[in-house]
């Protein structure tokens, strides 16, 4: 019955909370230069909704400098340019073309542009 | 106006987008436990006449024989990419209601500088291209024609899945065209007191007299007759209805037994509904749970109950509600039959400020802090990283078989899609 004792009502503490440095001493010299920390999703991703995550898997790729469990980010909101990499489905299955095609390989829908490739150094 | 906008077999379409072989192939997607085929895709329909809702032990041959793909539902993977569709859908208007995970109504009503058709068709290769999930635009004056605008762009060829109604004679011509079974939220009972009067097209049972409709159909019937006439009644609604009812009821993976495997499911069922009654900050007055056995099987003796209690003082604590539940178990429960499921519903919902104490009871004020942080936990953690005790640790000995589940592409960085170049 802890609660429902009577008595004095504690009153909340009263809590006020400097939104910026809580050094103490010295003020901080960069207080007026704070940024936001780099947000990779904002520097890699244009169109949040249309981008998608894919893993390589093997080498074949190599000549793309793709390698085994590289991810790449895809926008597939993006036209292809001459000079993309884009993942294209043939027949199927995907593939990895640079634009323009140079081989005539039949034809090919595009499912989006390849616009980073994540490489694991480790 | 309005336009609805309609995903083509959403389910199907979402594993299809990562799954190019299976492109203009059938596919079927079966229910949590892989009970039966809650959607299927247009070759599926069209090659296998897949019955829906069906068993999917009574058609899986079927299904093999007619080289259909099926998949267990991956509602994570739905669920993220019916967000990336109604955020796409915002970039069109400011007035967006998400009607469910596949549909939505917009207000287009500010568009002015071109044609609805080219904005439709705008709505309709944006999502393509961003999601690769194919959808229907229907544009109408109200939400019941909008509905059946989009009915027909997707069954009328010429129409590429776009279609406007914007004029009368565009309106009497879809009416003309729609079966009585095409208007949306005209139920079976009354498809068939219209056919007894020899009405079976929409456009027939616009004509009826009003009085005729008010009467025989309510108002609900009333509604529909004004909305197809063009009349709009039926409101645009942009933030969420607060629910008036939680429950959840899932097979288990296998038939249980025991009581306490059943309880475990049960307090986890609990901690499921508890959440979304915190976050949509109400209180549950009566909470009803129910056992029951497979009547799919001839071989195990039936027995199925279910029992309603009402709680002191309506509550959104996990562990009143897993406490209460449990109870209401131990009374239902009958040894020796084999259960299929086990259920729980809240109800008697209200907000959560409006809760008045009792005097028999105490109000419990830090409960409420104890909530915020298992919720908290659970949102950075995972869900039910934190919960109540009775759940246990065995979940997967009761929990939903999901073997065919494809990957959950988009929100786990393990289960990326491969691409495996041969």
């Amino acid at each position: 019955m802890e609660y429902l004792k009577t008595g004095k009502i504690k009153r909340e503490e009263p809590h006020h909370e400097a939104a910026i440095s809580k050094q103490t001493g010295f003020p901080s010299p960069a207080t007026h230069y704070l940024e936001p920390s780099i947000d990779l999703n904002k520097e890699l991703t244009q169109h949040k909704d249309a981008t998608f995550y894919v893993r390589v898997s093997g080498n074949a790729w190599s000549q793309f400098s793709m390698r085994h469990k590289d991810v790449l980010i895809i926008d597939r909101a993006l036209i292809p340019k001459v000079g993309n990499l884009v993942l294209v489905v043939q027949e199927g299955s995907f593939k990895v073309i640079r634009i323009p095609v140079t081989s005539s390989g039949g034809s090919f829908v595009v499912w989006g542009i390849i616009t980073y490739i994540i490489h694991c150094t480790s | 106006m309005i336009a609805m906008v309609d995903c083509n077999s959403f389910y199907a379409s979402c594993e299809q987008v990562f799954r190019p072989d299976l492109w203009g192939k059938p596919v079927v997607v079966l229910s949590n436990n892989d009970g039966c085929v809650i959607a299927a895709n247009k070759e599926a329909k069209e090659m296998a006449h897949i019955p829906m809702f069906e068993p999917m032990f009574k058609i899986k041959d079927q299904l093999i024989k007619n080289k259909v793909t099926f998949f267990s539902s991956n509602y994570t993977l739905y669920g993220e990419m019916s967000q990336r569709v109604m955020n796409i859908l915002e970039t069109f208007s400011p007035d967006v209601e998400v009607y469910s995970i596949d549909e939505a109504f917009i207000d287009v009503s500010g568009i002015k500088h071109v044609s609805l058709k080219a904005y439709g068709t705008v709505i309709k290769d944006k999502i393509v291209t961003y999601t690769g999930i194919p959808v229907g635009v229907g544009i109408a004056p109200t939400k019941v024609l909008a509905k059946l605008a989009n009915k027909i762009s997707k069954k009328v060829a010429k129409f590429d899945h776009v279609c406007v109604i914007d004029t009368d004679e565009k309106r009497i011509k879809a009416l003309k065209w729609a079966q009585t079974k095409d208007v949306w939220g005209l139920g079976k009972k009354h498809q068939t007191r219209l056919k007894n009067i020899g009405v079976f097209t929409a456009y027939e049972f616009t004509q009826l007299p009003l009085s005729w409709v008010r009467k025989e159909m309510t108002v609900v019937g009333e509604r529909l007759w004004r909305e197809l006439r063009g009349e709009s009644c039926i409101e645009f609604r942009t933030m969420p209805k607060t629910k008036k009812a939680i429950g959840t009821a899932k097979s288990f993976g296998k038939k249980l037994e025991d009581l306490e495997r059943i309880e475990e499911a049960c307090a986890y069922y609990i901690s499921e509904v508890a959440e979304v009654l915190r976050a949509q900050k109400s209180c549950a007055t009566y909470i009803q749970v129910f056992v029951t056995t497979s009547h799919f099987s001839d071989n195990d003796k039936q027995h199925s109950d279910s029992c309603i209690v009402t709680l002191p003082v309506p509550t959104n604590n996990t562990f009143v509600l897993t406490q209460q539940a449990r109870k209401a178990l131990q009374r239902i429960y009958k040894p020796g039959y084999r259960y299929k499921k086990v259920g729980v519903n809240v109800t008697g919902l209200m907000p959560q400020e409006y809760v008045q104490g009792n005097l028999f009871e105490n109000l419990k004020l830090h409960d409420k802090r104890l909530m915020n942080v298992i919720d908290q936990l659970n949102h950075k953690f995972g869900k039910a990283t934190v919960g109540s005790a009775l759940v246990g640790t065995r979940v997967e000995e009761w929990e939903l078989v999901k073997k065919d589940r494809s990957k959950r592409y988009t929100t786990q960085w393990r289960e990326l899609l491969e691409l495996k170049n041969k």
